[in-house]
């Protein structure tokens, strides 16, 4: 093989391998959720991991602070702690608010129900209790008979149409890393789009949910 | 004018900043609640009345078929059907003006306590467990329950967890800030240090223990 061609590909192992280390895939599900307007997968495996990592970090600068290691070591471990324990809690608090915001919808929806942690799920419960039992005591027990649903508008009402949900069109920014070729926006029989790796692209979000949800486009 | 009020109360949600509370406006809530109420009061009897009219068609129309009646006899019902018909329609619109009144009564109260209960829950995430005063008199008890109760539920969450998610809001820039006191708070056990954190004092303190005395306003950030 030609030098080049070999070194290519040693860039390419190389970046891949970089991809897939924990704190890159933590900084790709963080941007995902902070940027998707619905609440995505959680990603318990990873969530795990990072905690276990971070515990280690934590012993290994107590132990280089005790034994007197160059301090700026030491501060240099603490940045990078404190970086992933940032992006650990942030991830968790944007889902968190998410959850807190569409409680009715997520909790009607068994789709994105599944999508949140056993934790998770506990406090989504709590949390919709919390705000029916708000709202009754307010309004809805002062109001005639067939109006106190909180989730209807009134006893004809045919839906749940009091319940807010995300919009899920928004257009976001999205970056794929690999060609992926026409990709159909929607079934409006508009063109389709075609993607480049490593473009830019705007586009509404319900449009590439189902490859957001495949790991196959990032939002940034 | 129906639904006045309750667009009043929705207007004075709009018109405070985002994220800042008006004092709950306790006589407007319930006087659009009144309003209701009068609109429940109107509509029953004019839902019975409207059940009644269906009742004498049905009847009339069972009749007719039933029996055998005359041409004359014929001619007189259909234009008796037609006077019931013509008072069911106008009880029906009555009684649709009234519930949709109520309805978007309904919706402007519920977007009056929503909106303000979402306030109450950023709140939640900024201070821990206790109120400051002047935020504390805007609310009514119904909602000052309500912040006690999510609170706890963040609380819950968080000790299963095991990681305080209130700290760190912004992205960490160094590990150590450089704080100065603004009120009395005495001797603290910080994660790494103990401080005595008198007024003016100024401190290098690990970012996420001052991160809690400064969204409470006991502590400010020097930059630079």
């Amino acid at each position: 093989m030609e030098p080049g061609a070999g070194e290519s590909s040693a860039t390419d192992d190389y970046e891949s391998l970089i991809s897939t280390t924990d704190s890159e895939l933590l900084k790709r599900a963080w941007r995902n959720e902070k940027a998707a307007p619905e609440i995505l997968k959680f990603e318990a495996a990873l969530v795990q991991r990072s905690r276990q990592q971070i515990q280690l970090m934590e012993d290994t600068v107590e132990e280089f602070a005790k034994n007197g290691v160059d301090p700026l070591t030491v501060s240099l471990y603490q940045m990078d702690l404190d970086r992933t324990l940032f992006l650990l809690r942030s991830y968790l608090r944007t889902r968190l608010q998410k959850i807190e915001k569409y409680v009715l919808h997520i909790q009607k929806t068994a789709e994105l129900w599944n999508r949140l942690s056993k934790q998770e799920q506990k406090f989504a419960v709590r949390c919709a209790g919390d705000l029916t039992q708000h709202l009754e005591q307010t309004v809805l027990s002062k109001l005639p008979d067939q109006y106190q649903s909180h989730l209807k508008q009134s006893g004809a009402s045919e839906g749940d149409d009091m319940v807010p949900e995300p919009k899920l069109d928004i257009y976001i920014i999205c970056r794929s890393k690999k060609f992926l070729g026409a990709f159909q926006l929607d079934d409006s029989g508009e063109e389709p789009v075609n993607i480049e790796a490593d473009d830019l692209y705007a586009l509404p979000y319900k449009s590439i949910k189902p490859l957001v949800e495949s790991g196959q486009i990032d939002l940034v | 004018m129906y639904g006045k009020k309750a667009s009043e109360l929705v207007k004075e949600c709009v018109s405070a900043e985002p994220g800042q509370l008006t004092t709950f406006n306790n006589d407007l809530f319930a006087q659009v609640i009144e309003e209701c109420n009068g609109h429940l009061l109107h509509l029953q009897p004019l839902m019975r009345k409207i059940q009644e009219h269906e009742n004498k068609l049905k009847d009339k129309r069972r009749s007719e078929d039933e029996m055998a009646i005359s041409e004359d006899e014929r001619r007189k019902s259909e234009a008796e059907k037609t006077v019931i018909q013509t008072a069911m329609k106008s009880d029906q619109f009555g009684a649709l003006i009234h519930h949709l009144s109520l309805v978007r009564n309904k919706r402007c109260l519920m977007a009056y306590v929503y909106n303000r209960a979402e306030v109450i829950k950023s709140l939640g995430w900024v201070v821990d467990c206790v109120l400051p005063e002047e935020i504390e008199e805007k609310l009514s008890s119904s909602e000052k329950e309500y912040f006690k109760n999510h609170a706890a539920t963040l609380q819950s969450y968080t000790s299963e967890l095991d990681l305080d998610l209130t700290v760190d809001m912004v992205p960490p820039k160094d590990p150590y800030i450089k704080v100065r006191v603004l009120d009395d708070i005495g001797e603290i056990v910080l994660s790494d240090q103990v401080a005595n954190l008198t007024r003016h004092a100024m401190l290098f303190l690990r970012r996420t223990d001052a991160e809690q005395y400064i969204s409470q306003g006991l502590m400010e950030e020097l930059a630079g």
